[in-house]
């Protein structure tokens, strides 16, 4: 069901290739393949697959070695720095390890995204608290990292990762460091976010059940696309 | 970001690391407290000698002595003459006829000797001068107590506030209208002679301060210049005191000259003005210097300030990284860390110049209360804190934070992303 939509991401003949030493390596062999406003895509692979490198480029981390990747419209290959630091104020990453700022609170954590991106002090105190509510961390806005379990820190950065209105949300393993229990809570959190608040996600991981659960699943090896299959 | 962002932020950081933010400070600390010690100290001393300098000399007048090579003309002339020439009382006549500018001149002779009574023996310089004419040219030569005598007899004398009260605690041990014994050791027959007679003390001065070294001294002991004269058996005086009608320097130096060529360079005119611009380069120099070698300490500080951000820079790669990924750029990271660096310097510096004006105050306290040569407070010195050093100490202690937090900085800012995420 890909539907007629506006992209967020599209990948032509994406390429990457990285220098081991003084070996070439090559991650992505020429990668094609789309993403429309409100879709809940996962790329699934293997260590190996290329799926990090193809996270790092949709995340505006990192830019193709060749091939043309449209986010939000931009093809990042052409962007500066600066533009690229721009362009990832619309991108919600979720990082695997959370990648919370630890002596911040879950508060602060969520209000810096924003204040990178120059909102105000009021609005972003505001808005973090909505954020907060909606992860179900109320209870918890001024709490440390480290006071908080595993999925109580997921959600937090889930929380930051919308702060900016993200034209998607980019996960990496959301569940690969919680257990079971939070893990379905987690899952059922984004497909929420996906189903009421139409927020576009792309979720990457190793764990084919999680995958699953995707409107759309990707499947990566060796650095190309095996197989694009609705769910 | 907005700039009060970044500065929360850095604060924050900076919180986090209390022992070593505060032992990084307490660097900017030292360096900037040794520097603002040094300064208020010496220009709280130059602007005590260059006061009482002022009050000790006229500004609008010069000093006439025999030339002896020794231009500064400090110390009191001993009537010793390098070239044989001397100077006589009555050439005031001849100096006052060299040029309209002159108001007037006045004559001094003076030598070492000592003043004493029934439980005093007191040395002292004795001076012979015109009191009317003395008075005229410097305004601190008042009595105290007891009077100045315009018309004085022959056995009057006027004498320094340390004459009567050497100790300056409150033990006077003669006054006004008392009578003493002024003597000197007359070495100018063989075997020297003490010579002295009696007199009668018509007044005291009021306290003149330790520098007047051409004008009233608190340790001397004025008398006629008639008295003197026979009383020393000669004419010849020591430094002849022109007072001008002017004291701007066109006046000064082309009177100077007229003096000097009438007498054929055998006599050496010094101002007073020339002397405290001489003493105030001196002290420039010297703060220069003082200054200099304070500031080595705060380089010492920036690099040590230099290898924190290094450290910090390391540690907080992933940070960094984190920070990117959400959206913040180069520039943004280059601020959080020389913001962090500013704070330091500007929190070492203001604790700095407590610091050092604290030590000033205790240094100067120490001086003025004589442990240093037994002055007992003949030099009183106030620590002077300008607002120029103020702004200096704080220009000075975040500039250096900040230039040397530049590199580490840039490095900070220049992290990629991915890798910076990807590190431990």
């Amino acid at each position: 069901m890909i539907s007629k939509n506006v992209a967020v991401v599209e990948a032509l003949n994406v390429k990457k290739t990285y220098m081991l030493g003084k070996v070439p390596v090559e991650a992505l062999r020429g990668v094609n393949f789309r993403v429309n406003q409100g879709d809940f895509v996962s790329i699934l692979g293997p260590s190996g697959s290329g799926k990090s490198t193809m996270l790092n480029l949709i995340g505006a981390l990192d830019k193709p070695t060749s091939g043309t990747l449209f986010i939000d419209g931009v093809d990042i290959g052409r962007l500066n720095d600066n533009q690229l630091s721009d362009l990832r104020r619309r991108i919600g990453f979720v990082f695997q390890f959370f990648n919370l700022i630890p002596r911040l609170t879950a508060r602060d954590n969520v209000e810096l995204s924003m204040s990178i991106a120059d909102m105000g002090k009021s609005e972003r105190r505001k808005r973090a608290l909505e954020l907060l509510e909606t992860v179900g961390l109320k209870e918890r806005i001024n709490h440390k990292p480290a006071e908080l379990s595993g999925g109580q820190q997921q959600r937090v950065a889930i929380a930051r990762a919308l702060a900016n209105n993200p034209k998607f949300l980019l996960l990496d393993e959301p569940t690969g460091n919680v257990d079971s229990k939070t893990a379905s809570e987690v899952l059922a959190l984004i497909q929420n976010l996906n189903k009421e608040h139409n927020v576009s996600i792309i979720m990457v991981t190793h764990d084919e059940k999680l995958a699953r659960q995707a409107k759309r699943t990707v499947k990566m090896f060796d650095g190309e696309i095996n197989s694009d299959v609705v769910n | 970001m907005k700039s009060i962002d970044v500065f929360g932020y850095s604060f924050n950081a900076i919180k986090l690391r209390k022992l070593r933010s505060a032992l990084t400070t307490l660097g900017v600390i030292v360096g900037i407290a040794a520097i603002v010690a040094l300064l208020s100290i010496t220009q709280g001393l130059q602007t005590t000698i260059t006061s009482e300098l002022n009050q000790g000399l006229s500004a609008n007048t010069l000093i006439v002595r025999p030339s002896s090579g020794n231009d500064i003309g400090g110390g009191f002339g001993q009537g010793i003459s390098g070239t044989g020439f001397s100077l006589y009382s009555n050439y005031t006549t001849e100096i006052n006829s060299l040029s309209p500018d002159i108001e007037s001149s006045v004559a001094v002779m003076s030598r070492s000797g000592y003043i004493q009574t029934e439980n005093l023996k007191q040395s002292a310089t004795i001076y012979g001068i015109d009191f009317n004419q003395y008075a005229q040219v410097y305004p601190t030569f008042k009595a105290e107590t007891g009077y100045i005598p315009t018309d004085p007899l022959e056995n009057q004398a006027v004498v320094g506030t340390r004459i009567n009260q050497p100790g300056q605690n409150g033990t006077i041990f003669f006054d006004a209208g008392n009578i003493i014994n002024i003597a000197w050791v007359n070495a100018t027959v063989l075997p020297p002679v003490d010579e002295s007679y009696t007199a009668v003390v018509a007044g005291v001065l009021e306290k003149v301060g330790g520098f007047g070294s051409n004008g009233p001294s608190d340790t001397g002991v004025y008398i006629p210049i008639e008295t003197a004269q026979s009383f020393f058996g000669t004419d010849q005086c020591d430094m002849i005191i022109v007072t001008l009608k002017d004291s701007d320097n066109a006046t000064v130096t082309s009177v100077s000259k007229a003096i000097t060529d009438h007498f054929s360079n055998q006599v050496s005119v010094t101002s007073p003005t020339a002397m405290i611009d001489m003493l105030s380069s001196v002290f420039d120099t010297l703060q220069l210097f003082l200054v200099g070698i304070a500031a080595i300490s705060l380089l010492v500080a920036g690099i040590g300030i230099m290898n924190i951000m290094f450290v910090s820079l390391i540690e907080r790669t992933r940070e960094i990284g984190i920070l990117k990924s959400l959206g913040m750029k180069s520039r943004s990271v280059l601020s959080i860390f020389l913001a962090e660096s500013a704070i330091i310097g500007l929190i070492g510096a203001v604790a700095g110049i407590g610091l050092g004006y604290g030590l000033a105050a205790i240094v100067a306290q120490v001086i003025s209360s004589g442990v240093f040569g037994g002055g007992g407070g003949a030099l009183a010195i106030t620590p002077l804190l300008t607002p120029t050093v103020i702004a200096g100490a704080l220009a000075f202690g975040i500039g250096i934070s900040v230039i040397f937090a530049l590199y580490p900085a840039w490095r900070a800012s220049k992290l990629k992303p991915v890798d910076a995420l990807r590190y431990e």
